[in-house]
Parts: structure tokens; sequence; C-alpha cells
């Protein structure tokens, strides 16, 4: 790689940190950073028994300790996870067992400072040139994101989404109730029920488990790296992560796009090195718009020159070629999607606005720019599943009847379209009164994500939620609440024994509805599943956040995922609310380990509208939207405060998913800490 | 399904230091394949595993070895810790890669080993070039004795003390209790158990 800004050394280490980050992010999918049991270990220094907790079993375990004999490891050749990014950065081969090793090894979190040290040395004098080269492209990062900042007119969005909440809030909210603490007598019913729902945590601790006391501190050595090498380490990287190639075709799987382990991986390098997770997604954005750029070029020349001088050629000529093109695994991608329509469309829309992202550079030398990190043959991979997103989730049209479903439907919300973002978020809804209810409570989120709502059996779910909603305020349910009966789920259902036999005959009647709009949110999550399969999210990595039936739908989706031969490749991050799920009797690890990154279940344990709704269950099996799912590498949010019943959920998801702060890498839940 | 014994009693982590070009990976590949080739120098860190039964026990040898060149040196600083063995390698035909050992490795040893009894090697290695040798024996045994180490000569090329240089070490080792305890591969397996059984996939679904 000619054109890297980097010298051989400072790849190695670049490479090195990269596995062990990748590495890493392995471990934490069951043991989050902050956790207790994390903490614990961490502090004191007798790091063999530390290093065999933090080594992932893998149910066979007795080899340990080293990369090659352990096929379970994301660092293992046979993910294909690291190897071509150590090939794209031109590391020798020679090389990659060891760094493989290391970045697998016991005590791996402590090479990271000798590699951060490594980075930082200037053993061979850079040219001045390098270094402008380095400054222009964190200036251009800069400038992006600044310009990304800017363009969100978040606040006009929020105040429509305000408006939007305190309207659902009025009308749904559950009447007042009048809030005495619990008793002792509940605490005991409490409890008694909780020794029988076998996998229930404690409810008094896994109230306080959200609140992690734990930060991440950036790496130490962090700061004798300057902020241009930073930028440029990341910058390449992330390059390569994006790159299509594959170091042994025959026996290893094929990456396609932008995988959600690299993503999780980079979310933690960017820690380490505190860089702030925005500049990644400008990086993000500064790639794919380059590619945009020359993939528009490529085609006008198509149009207007003889064929012999292809734009490959131009590429090459210009020097910009990065060794993913030389060995072709790019060239691959290329005939598969850049002819796409989508992506000149897309460009087009960018073209006025591309001079003013990047000021510094200008619109003529940002391409060039773009790829001085040699960026550009491997970043042509995204290029062409972008061009099939443009035409996925919004086309993902169920016009045919598919799998028994009726509606199945993405639509775009947010203003993050076309614009070169390289992460997905799907939203679904679960609990809603009409069709506005599936877009508005993800309206006005403040990520940059481009974002999608994916509209479901609308149908169904609003005659579910409607009969859900006249049962509770029927005259008899709010007789009960008033008696202060309804304090909590598990102390009503305790009581649903003694229920007045009018109250039972209602809930007959909401089963019947509930169990459709059940049964077709387990259908929708395999059909999703099929979706994110197919690529139809242009090969990019998903955050998938949704409420009530849609969390379910997320998590069947999730099930499925774990049946096939993808793992933690195509989501990113889960956030369950308020899931109508058994904690009993699913497989929560395997639908764990389908994410590469945070996981997350929100739960109210008033939400008990949720807990008529899936009483069958409950006291048995435990549910999700109720209680604190302990597995491991789970993240539990109570948010028994923002959420006072089951509908609350269409206000008050922005609250909650603001104050989870999905793009820091550990687990973060601001609320209990804001409140007071 | 799982918990089938280890197939080893112990696992050792050694590590092998010393200046660039004294024959390090070249030890290494005599000890871990009997092969003797020309060897570009170490990228960073290279790892290898050996097998070997020794003292009536089944051990697993981790051993890591760092690139001499200067430009690495910092990397080494962190494969110290929780080493139970440190190979320290010289050149007997190149004077200046046995002072290093003295002025450099062994103040790095002393900075950076977490481990109070870790075992130290002293080897000399290209012992085959005899006629070009500067570094005597004496010296070598001298500086052993005074760092409180172990001391061996050896030719890669030739084999010759290959499997000795590891064997002296790793018995050393399995002298020593504390070491001993921490390469224990029992210790780990009951960690292991400490892990949530993976349930096989439950055929779910409510339909």
């Amino acid at each position: 790689m000619a054109s890297s800004l980097l010298s051989p050394t400072q790849r190695y280490a670049a490479g090195t940190l990269f596995g062990l980050a990748i590495h890493q992010a392995q471990i934490h999918q069951s043991h989050p950073l902050g956790s207790p049991n994390h903490n614990a270990d961490d502090d004191h220094d007798r790091n063999d028994e530390h290093h065999h907790q933090q080594r992932i079993s893998n149910g066979s375990s007795s080899s340990g300790d080293s990369v090659s004999e352990d096929h379970h490891l994301w660092v293992h050749p046979d993910f294909s996870l690291l190897r071509p990014i150590l090939q794209f950065l031109e590391i020798d081969s020679g090389a990659w067992p060891g760094i493989e090793e290391t970045a697998g090894a016991s005590l791996a979190t402590h090479h990271v400072g000798a590699y951060l040290r490594l980075l930082s040395e200037e053993i061979e004098e850079s040219s001045s040139e390098k270094k402008d080269l380095e400054l222009g492209l964190a200036k251009g990062v800069d400038g992006m994101k600044a310009s990304m900042e800017a363009s969100t007119d978040s606040e006009t969005k929020k105040g429509k989404q305000r408006e939007y909440a305190q309207e659902r809030r009025e009308k749904y909210s559950v009447p007042e109730t009048p809030e005495t603490p619990s008793t002792s007598d509940e605490r005991e019913v409490i409890e008694s029920i909780q020794e029988r729902t076998v996998a229930a945590v404690p409810e008094e601790s896994s109230s306080h488990e959200s609140e992690y006391k734990f930060n991440v501190e950036p790496v130490e050595e962090e700061r004798i790296l300057g902020y241009e090498r930073k930028i440029t380490v990341i910058y390449e990287l992330l390059s390569a992560s994006l790159a299509s190639m594959s170091v042994d075709s025959k026996k290893s799987k094929q990456r396609k796009g932008y995988d959600a382990r690299h993503r999780v991986a980079l979310r933690l390098l960017a820690t380490w090195l505190d860089v702030k997770w925005v500049k990644v997604e400008a990086m993000e954005t500064m790639i794919a718009c380059s590619v945009m750029a020359l993939v528009k070029e490529e085609e006008t020349n198509k149009e207007q020159t003889d064929p012999e001088k292809t734009s490959w050629a131009k590429w090459k000529r210009g020097g910009i070629i990065g060794a993913a093109a030389v060995t072709g695994g790019a060239l691959l991608a290329i005939t598969g999607g850049l002819a796409a329509p989508a992506i000149a469309a897309g460009f087009s829309a960018l073209a006025p606005t591309l001079g003013t992202i990047i000021p510094v550079i200008g619109a003529g030398g940002f391409a060039a720019a773009a790829s001085v990190a040699g960026s550009v043959g491997g970043s042509v991979a995204i290029a062409a599943s972008f061009g099939a997103a443009g035409a996925g989730l919004s086309g993902t049209k169920m016009a045919r009847r598919t799998g028994n479903i009726d509606e199945f439907e993405f639509k775009a919300v947010g203003e993050n379209h076309g614009q070169g973002r390289l992460a997905v978020g799907i939203f679904v809804s679960g609990f809603v009164f009409d069709e506005e209810d599936f877009i508005m409570p993800w309206e006005g989120l403040t990520n940059n994500l481009e974002r999608h709502v994916l509209v479901w059996e609308s149908k169904h779910l609003i005659a579910v939620s409607t009969a859900i909603q006249d049962w509770l305020t029927s005259s008899i349910s709010l007789g009960l609440m008033k008696q202060g009966a309804m304090l909590t789920v598990l102390s009503t259902l305790l009581t649903a024994l003694a229920w007045p036999a009018t109250l039972l005959a209602l809930t007959d009647f909401i089963d019947s509805k509930w169990s459709i709009a059940v049964d077709r949110s387990d259908k929708a999550g395999k059909l999703l599943a099929e979706v994110l399969l197919k690529g139809l999210q242009g090969n990019r990595p998903v955050t998938l956040v949704g409420y009530s039936l849609g969390a379910r739908v997320i998590f069947r989706c999730l099930q499925h995922l774990s049946k096939t031969e993808h793992q933690a490749n195509l989501v990113e991050r889960v956030v369950l609310l308020g899931a109508p799920i058994p904690i009993k009797d699913e497989n929560w690890e395997t639908a764990r380990k389908v994410v590469a990154g945070r996981f997350i279940n929100v739960y109210s344990r008033n939400d008990w509208i949720l807990g008529v709704a899936f009483r069958a269950s409950l006291l048995s099996k435990g549910l999700a939207g109720i209680q604190a799912v302990d597995t491991p590498g789970i993240e539990n949010v109570d948010a028994t405060d923002i959420i006072e019943g089951h509908s609350s959920y269409l206000w008050a998801t922005q609250e909650i998913m603001d104050q989870l702060e999905l793009d820091t890498y550990f687990p973060v839940f601001r609320g209990s800490a804001t409140k007071k | 399904m799982d918990s089938n014994s280890p197939e080893f009693d112990y696992l050792f982590k050694l590590l092998m230091i010393g200046d660039s070009g004294v024959g390090k990976s070249s030890l290494l590949l005599s000890f871990t394949s009997d092969t003797f080739e020309d060897l570009s120098p170490t990228i960073g860190v290279d790892f290898k595993v050996k097998y070997v039964n020794l003292g009536g026990k089944k051990l697993k040898l981790a051993i890591w070895d760092t690139a001499g060149q200067e430009r690495f040196r910092t990397l080494t600083s962190s494969y110290y810790r929780g080493a139970q063995g440190i190979i320290m390698v010289y050149d007997v035909t190149r004077r200046d890669t046995f002072t290093n050992l003295r002025d450099i490795w062994a103040k790095e040893i002393d900075l950076y080993s977490t481990n109070q009894d870790c075992i130290k090697m002293l080897v000399g290695n290209k012992v085959d070039k005899e006629s070009e040798r500067v570094v005597t024996k004496k010296e070598g045994i001298d500086f052993a004795r005074e760092y409180g180490c172990l001391f061996i000569e050896c030719s890669a090329k030739t084999r010759v003390n290959v499997q000795q240089c590891f064997e002296e070490l790793v018995l050393k080792i399995l002298d020593t209790p504390s070491l001993l305890a921490e390469g224990s591969a029992g210790v780990k397996k009951n960690i292991f158990k400490q892990k949530p059984p993976e349930a096989d996939e439950s055929a779910s679904g409510c339909c």
C-alpha cells in the first residue's frame, strides 16, 4: 500500500490493536465491560485466573490458550475477520500468527498500551508530505463531522416528536394510580414468586445493576499519540474493514460488506484512543462519499470515452489503488453492484454538498484525500452494498403474501438517507393504535443511523392494542387499581385467581387477539431475518430496536439468525423494550451470540398490561418485559421510573433511547443518575 | 459433552528475548520442528506451541518469540507479564549481543517481569561457528552465576543442546511450586466450569 500514511511498523501495531479490539469485543459479548464480574477481575493482578475467565469458553474448552486451536474465537482465521485486515494493511503474513495469538492471549489488555506506544514512535523520518496528508485527513474528518452535525435539524424533529408524545400520553396514559410504597407483604409476595421463576434475578439487585458505575477510561498511552495519527489509524482500519477481500477464499467464508463485529471493534478502539465515535461515523461517510464520487465518474466516463479507458486504469494512474484492488477481491464487488442506478441517484443528491462538506480539501481533492489511506479499492465493496440498500429495505414491501404475513414494509424515517451512512437502524413498534405509531416513536432519535421503521400487521396490532386499552379503562379494572391492588405486575397476577369473573371474561377477549398477534410477530421475525440474510440493508451493520411485540419480532429474528452460519456479522446492537418473551424456555444465549455489540433488555416492573396479556406463562417462565434477563452479556435496564404502563413505550421510548447512549461502547443508562 | 480432561497437565508460558539476529526464531524452529533455515527478521512477536513429556507430566509450552530489532523494543515489555520462563539468547560470535544482555535485556526483565520466581536461562547460540567465537563459555557461566540463571550453549543449526536448553528450563519450572501452581491445568478447568452451560438450541416457538 504505497499510499499508506503509516510506516510498516505502525501498520503492524494498528493491525494488532485491531485484533485485540476484536477479541475484547467478543469477550464483552458475554462479559460486558463494567459488569460486576469484570470489575472484580480487573482490579487484581492475579491474571492467570482472570484470563481464563476472560477467554471465551467454547464448550470443549480444554485445549486452551492458543488461538489456532480455538475455532470459536473471532480472531481465528476461520472467521476471516482479522486476516483480511492484516492483508489490507500489507503486514507480512509471517507475522499473522503472532498477531492472532497476541490478540487472543490471556493478558491481552496489557498489550494495548505497548502497541499504542509502538504506534506513536517515529522511527523512520516521516516526510513532511505525509504529515501534511495526515493533517489534511484529520481536518477533513473534522469538517465532515461538523457538517453532519449541522445537517441534522433535530430540533424541529424533536419538537414534532414531543407534540406526539404529549398527545399520546394524554390519550393512553394509565390513569393515576396512588403511588404507595410497596409494603413488606408485597415484597414477600414478589420474593415467593421469584423463587418459582428460576431465571429471575432478585428485583432489588437487578434494579441496581443498571447503574454501572464503571467507565472505560481511554488507555493511558493514548495521550502520547497525536490526534492526526489516531485519525489516520482509525481511517486505515476502517478502510480495511470495508474492503471486500478474502485471504483464502477456499477455506474461509467470503465476507460481504461491513461486518458488525468490525464496527464494534472499531468502536472499542476509538474508545481506547479517546476519539469521539461521531468522528468515526464521519469517516464512514467520507469513504462512502468518495466511492460514490468515483462511481459517478466512472459512469460518465463510460458514456463518453472508449471502454479501454476504464476508471480502473485511471485509478491506477492516480496511484489511488488500495491493496484490495490489486488482489482482485474488490473487482468482483465492483461488477456486482456498481451498475445499480441507485448509487448514481444517491450521488447526484450529494454532489452539491460535497464541496462544503470538506471545505479544507475541496470537492476536487476530496476523492483523492479520502484515498490517501489506500481505501478506495476496498471501499468499493461498500458502494456495491450501498446500491442494494437503495432498493433494498424500502423496496421490501410484501406485496406477495409471504409466510402468512399480510403486511411487512420498511419506511424511511429521519434525514440520514442517501447520505452515505454506513450503519442502519431498524425500529419496530409493537403496541400501536394507528399507523402513525409505527413511525412517531422513532422520529426524534438523534443518531447517525440510516433509520428505517418496520410497519407490520398493523390491523392485528391495532386490534389487540385497542382491546387491551379498552379493558384497561374499563370501570372494573380502574376500580381494582384504585384499591392499589395493581402496584406491581407480579403481585397483581398472584391475586388473579381472585379476580371477578367479569374481568376474566374480558381478558378472554384480549387473549384471542393477543395470540394472533404473537403468532404474527414470530412470523415477522423470521421474515426480518430473511431480509437481513439477503443483505437488503446493504450489507451494513444493523441496530435493531423494538418495543412490545416489536421486541418479540426482533428476538425471533435473532433466533432465526442463530440457526444459520451467520455469527454476529449482521447485527451490531439490539434494544428490546417491554418484550413479551419468556425468560425460561427461550434460548437467550444463542440470541445473544448473533449480536456483536450491546444487547439491552429494557423492562418495567409496573408494566402489568404485558403481565396480563402474558399471564399464562409469566409465573412459570418469567417475562423479559418486566424482569431482568439473567443471561451473561445482556444489559438489563429497569425503566420503571419512566414506564408506567405498556403504552408508555409509545412516548417514552425516545427518552430511554437517549439515556442508553447507544453510541457508547460500554453499558450506559443515565436514567438513575440524572433522575435526581 | 464438554469437560473432557485437558490433554496436558501444565501449561507454561516461555518468552525468548535477545538482540536481533542472535537466532531466537531459529532456535525455536529447531526445537519445535527439528528444522533449520535462514529466517528473515521476526516482525513483532511470533508464537509457537510445543507439547512435551517431562518428569512424567504432559506439558504444553506456549513460547513467545519476540523481535530483537530496536523498533519493536517497546512491544516486548508487555510480553514479560505472566511468563514462567525467560530465555535470553546471545550469539557467541558477536560480543555486543552478549554485553547487551547485561546492559539492556537483564534490566528489561527486572523492570517488566511480574513473576518473582520466574526462571531465566542464558543461551549462547551458534556454537557451530567455533572458529568465529568471541564470547567464551567461561564468560557465559560467570554472567549466569552472577545473574542467577541457568546457562547452556547450543546451536540451532546443528541442533546441539537445543532440546536440553528447553528441557532444563522446564524442569526447573516444574521444581518451583509457585510456578507450578500457575501453570496447573486443573485450576483452569474449574474456572471454565463456572461458565453457564451452553444449552442446545431449542426448537423454540409457540406456534
